[in-house]
């Protein structure tokens, strides 16, 4: 690293007097923040606070609002609907997280191991399904999964298994999703988890290589204790992403059957489009206890000893 | 609910089996079959990821009536320009590329100038206010931006931007996801390489210009293709920012489409919107792609990087 | 020696809970964000006031710009193609006509008020929720209104003021497959009630083992719309026009009372409509017969490939002897936006488009889009549906049936409707889901009504 920049030729291009009074060392961070902040304060946090207030009255979009307190959190608090949305991503995620951390470990360890060939082409193609637009997987994903003209079921049929009503019904809709989700977002995750493992020294293994641990060992006592920040990390972000999960059930299943697939996300988004704006604001914010409820959770779960 | 349970066991079994192969400096006793079994099953899920877009793209070219009733077929005499021809016709794309790029550069470069710039101050500076900052971005990680459309509408009517570029281009800007990556990876960067700097005399600024920025270079090289391919791809802010079609993103004009599939289906052309549909997202795509397999080196050497050694 | 991604997680998390709770305190004094807040009732809906009424310009030849929304596809080709007709009668207008995502704006746009179009088209069921923005077009539709389709007045009123100009009217037919029925040795035209139907088709399952004769939708919106069709015949509607639900109703518990039979006789055919199960179901000959509206001919037309040419249509079967044979299903218009900037000279458009010869010959007639004419709908505007003048010609799909007179015949015959609530597309999620849930077994028809109505009563009509 210290051959990429050398003090000297700091020096030698900035001299010391000009630059050290114009931005002393106490004043720099503001200056820093100042461009994110400007924009962050403007289109972030003003709408923000904006939702926040509307969460506390009846507005519909037009004309006044009236404060009603409370009474929007109440109203989901006591709402079947709201639980069944929460229950729903809680769901989604037991189907969507583990299988994905272990999935993206398994990958992950296999792509970076030397002696596996193509690996820029898997890195590819693990990476395809996230740079394909939404709306165009989500016509994929109502064709491949058709319950009697689908892929899917065609290959079922080749192996002799029946038929699976794969978006039609409640109990097939959910793992349907979460596998378009597993498709649309592990690539990226495998990504991060590499990135995890590229920073575990390889001393580390040879160490253990010959004190005669083997190799099986050596993953679940090296491996995975190492990545851990990275899978927490990697955790957090899907978690936040789960909860949010809107689009995906919004074009592929708009929430149905029988709203088996109406995630806290798109939950939210139909008392929007229902014009009840202040629900709307209201479902927003528990989301936002929940989310932060998990990752503290997990953030401790997983955290290392030290 | 099935799957979980089905595939979770399964999966910790092969990791164990699988992972016997891949240990880096292997003296490998049995490592011929393993290698080749993980070798097989590498294929066998990139294949299972590759194939849906294949799908798409090849189903672009045939009959619109026979893409809905006979999806797997392919009946080569039968294939045909049709839905692109369709499409051309009856969505502005062109325009859309162009807005698309527009947003592109002008988004791009903001996110890449201000995220970096102020994750570093986050990192590597102790000022009052920053934690407060700092929870502040983490609570708009946490907000479902969903809900944040109407309030920034009404904004955008008060500054009067709507159909505007800057409507496109200001609102998510700097997203919290940049700043929040960018200050793990510059909190890897070790003190003592920017105290030396200090010490020599480098300014603030010329630190972060200096030192900091070729060090993360990577990352940012990681950073810059994950916000093109966010603010390609991004369609819900631009479908209400952009009602006018003169300022319709990319993804605006394919989410014009489908809302004739997916909205309600109670249309009359649905095979032929599903054609057009394939073939807008199948130009949406193949830039992208192609973009992405240039770049993938950096792309992927940059998020390795996101975590530095210490 | 491995430096994590995280830094400090824990101190991180907890500054946000802090920042959380201060942002609350922050925001309920910060009045500068958002609307004016009021502590009192907000103002009691009346009659539309006389300044929410359009007038028609009173200029010769008026002048200037309108924006109009459409959704995107074959639709929006015929509409554009009749611009340059009504630029022969009104020179001076110029049309901007867009192709929008209008699910995903309309609400938006209006909210803000910023860059509102002049004239949009919009599904029916989804006039009434937005009518606060509209302009009341009870003086402009004046001259037409007694010559409208009732059943697209209603359904475009609240609180006494007609929010949309009716564009087509969608009645509702029985399809069936003329060709596999007379195979099967069955008449259908001898179909009158839904007895005979049912009659129908326990006889074609007879003759064809493993068929499941009848559709049953399984999309819940497009069940529930379904299930308003049914409700149309006989005169009723989810609510009444105070908004007063009546799900529960003898009406209903008829109509979901067949539906559940036709169901546990295992004579339907549950698939979505034309997805690929339901389309493979058309061609094989399993389902043969699918009351829907007079949009589904596009499907012999254009997407059943194999047994085209054997479909044909005829009025619904009727609830009992002698009732009406056909309800409403689906339907759109066109609503003007109070914000729209030139929305007089977008009734201009509209009037042209619906209520002139020249308008509606060009939408339904011979043209570009459709060499054949657009025979997914009729027009709403009476003297355009005659028996005598068909605008579109007769459909190969059903075996060059004339078409036009039939369904111009059946729409005759809906009874009113009442204005499709608010809440209409928010009932999907009780009354549509319900009605699958009574498909799965796992409901009666009685619980669909009692639970539906509970639900809609408490989560969507109480909460207006």
């Amino acid at each position: 690293m210290s051959t990429l920049v050398g003090p000297e030729r700091v020096r030698g291009s900035q001299g010391r007097p000009l630059l050290r009074p114009w931005l002393p060392r106490k004043v720099a961070p503001y200056v820093f923040v100042l461009p994110f902040v400007a924009i962050f304060v403007a289109f972030s946090v003003y709408p923000m606070l904006f939702t926040l207030r509307l969460s506390f009255t009846d507005w519909r979009g037009s004309g006044a609002a009236r404060w009603v307190g409370w009474d929007n959190y109440t109203y989901l608090l006591g709402n079947d609907m709201f639980w069944g949305s929460l229950a729903n991503s809680a769901v989604l995620w037991l189907m969507i997280v583990p299988v994905q951390v272990v999935l993206g470990l398994l990958v992950a360890v296999l792509l970076n191991n030397a002696k596996i060939r193509m690996r820029s082409f898997y890195r590819i193609a693990f990476l395809v399904p996230f740079v394909t637009p939404l709306v165009a997987v989500a016509q994929i994903w109502v064709v491949v999964f058709d319950q009697e003209f689908g892929a899917v079921n065609g290959l079922l049929n080749l192996v002799g298994l029946p038929d699976v009503g794969w978006l039609t019904t409640s109990e097939w809709a959910k793992p349907t999703l979460a596998l378009l989700f597993l498709w649309k977002t592990t690539g990226f995750i495998v990504i991060i988890l590499l990135s995890g493992l590229q920073s575990i020294d390889a001393s580390v293994y040879e160490a253990a290589s010959i004190d005669g641990a083997s190799r099986t060992r050596q993953l679940w006592s090296i491996t995975v204790p190492l990545v851990r920040r990275t899978v927490m990390f990697s955790v957090v972000l899907q978690t936040l992403a789960v909860f949010q999960m809107f689009a995906e059930p919004f074009v592929v299943t708009d929430g149905g059957p029988y709203n088996s697939t109406t995630t806290a996300g798109l939950h939210l988004y139909e008392n929007i489009t229902r014009g009840d704006l202040g629900t709307g604001a209201a479902n927003s914010f528990l989301l936002v206890v929940v989310v932060m409820g998990l990752s503290l959770l997990f953030v401790r779960f997983l955290r290392t000893e030290d | 609910m099935t799957t979980t349970h089905a595939a979770s066991p399964a999966g910790t079994r092969s990791a164990r089996t699988r992972a016997t192969a891949t240990r880096p400096p292997g003296q490998s006793s049995r490592g011929l079959p393993a290698a080749v079994g993980s070798q097989a099953f590498l294929l066998l899920l990139a294949l299972a990821f590759l194939a849906p877009v294949v799908w798409a793209l090849v189903s672009a070219f045939k009959p619109a009536t026979q893409i809905i009733s006979d999806p797997l077929g392919l009946d080569l005499t039968a294939l045909t320009l049709e839905n692109y021809r369709r499409m051309f016709a009856d969505v502005p794309i062109g325009q859309g590329f162009l807005n698309t790029a527009v947003v592109l550069v002008t988004k791009g470069a903001i996110t890449l100038f201000c995220a970096p710039l102020a994750a570093y101050a986050f990192a590597k500076y102790r000022f009052p206010g920053r934690d407060l900052l700092f929870g502040t971005v983490l609570i708009t990680l946490m907000l479902p931006t969903i809900v944040l459309i109407i309030p920034l509408l009404l904004e955008m009517k008060a500054l009067g931007w709507v159909n505007t570029y800057q409507a496109l281009v200001l609102p998510g800007a700097v997203d919290a996801f940049a700043i929040f990556w960018m200050r793990q990876v510059i909190a890897d960067v070790p003190d003592e390489l920017l105290d030396a700097a200090r010490v020599d005399g480098c300014g603030e600024f010329g630190i972060f210009t200096r030192i900091v920025l070729p060090v993360i270079r990577p990352a940012l090289a990681g950073l810059a293709v994950l916000t093109v391919m966010n603010i390609y791809n991004d369609f819900v802010w631009p479908v209400v920012a952009a009602s006018s079609e003169r300022m319709a993103t990319l993804q605006v004009v394919l989410s014009t489409l489908a809302q004739n599939i997916t909205g309600n289906r109670v249309g009359a052309d649905y095979a032929t919107v599903t054609g057009e549909l394939l073939a807008a997202a199948s130009i949406a795509l193949v830039p992208l792609l192609i973009v992405f397999i240039a770049l993938q080196r950096h792309f992927i050497n940059g998020i390795l990087a996101g975590s530095v050694k210490g | 020696m491995h430096k994590g991604v995280l830094m400090h997680p824990i101190r991180t998390t907890r500054t946000a809970a802090a920042v959380a709770a201060g942002a609350l305190t922050l925001a309920v004094t910060l009045t500068a964000c958002g609307p004016a807040i009021t502590s009192g009732e907000t103002d009691a809906a009346g009659t539309a006031a006389p300044a929410d009424r359009l007038q028609a310009p009173t200029e010769e030849s008026p002048q200037g710009e309108i924006t109009i929304w459409d959704r995107s596809g074959d639709l929006f080709n015929v509409f554009e193609a009749v611009i340059d007709d009504f630029n022969e009668v009104y020179p001076d207008v110029t049309v901007h006509h867009e192709a929008v995502d209008i699910d995903a704006k309309l609400q938006n746009t209006l909210i803000t008020g910023a860059d509102v179009p002049d004239g949009v088209f919009l599904d029916d069921a989804k006039v009434a929720g937005i009518s606060d923005y509209l302009w009341d077009l009870t003086d402009v539709l004046a001259p037409y209104t007694d010559d409208i389709a009732p059943q697209k007045i209603d359904v475009n009123s609240t609180d006494g003021a007609i929010y949309g100009v009716p564009f087509d009217l969608d009645p509702g037919l029985l399809f069936y497959n003329e060709k596999a029925l007379t195979d099967a040795g069955i008449d259908a035209t001898g179909i009158e009630t839904y007895d005979d139907l049912l009659a129908a088709a326990r006889a074609y399952q007879e003759a064809v083992p493993g068929s499941k004769p009848i559709h049953l939708e399984q999309s819940p919106f497009l069940g529930q719309l379904q299930l308003e069709m049914y409700a149309s015949q006989l005169g009723t509607a989810l609510a009444d026009e105070n908004g007063e639900l009546r799900l529960d109703s003898d009406e209903y518990r008829q109509v979901l009372g067949w539906l559940d039979t036709v169901n546990q006789e295992g004579l339907g055919t549950r698939a979505e409509y034309l997805s690929p199960s339901d389309v493979g179901a058309l061609e094989s000959g399993d389902q043969v017969f699918y009351p829907w509206a007079i949009w589904f001919s596009f499907a012999p037309e254009q997407q059943l490939t194999k047994t085209s040419g054997d479909w044909r249509a005829m009025p619904l079967p009727a609830w009992e002897d002698g009732g009406a044979r056909s309800g409403a299903m689906g339907g759109s218009s066109f609503v003007l936006p109070k914000d729209g900037e030139n929305s007089d000279l977008a009734w201009l458009f509209y009037e042209f488009l619906m209520f002139h010869e020249d308008g509606y010959s060009a939408v339904w007639g011979e043209n570009d889009t459709y060499p054949n004419g657009l025979a997914t709908s009729i027009p709403a505007y009476v003297p355009a549906a005659d028996p005598a003048k068909p605008l579109f010609g007769p459909v190969e799909g059903l075996g060059g049936q004339d078409l036009w007179t039939t369904a111009v015949k059946a729409g005759a015959q809906i009874p009113g409707g009442a204005p499709a609530p608010t809440w209409w597309t928010g009932a999907v999620d009780y009354l549509g889901t319900n009605v699958q849930r009574m498909y799965d077994g796992d409901m009666t028809p009685d619980e669909v009504i009692e639970q539906s109505t509970a639900d809609i009563q408490t989560n969507l009509v109480d909460r207006q």
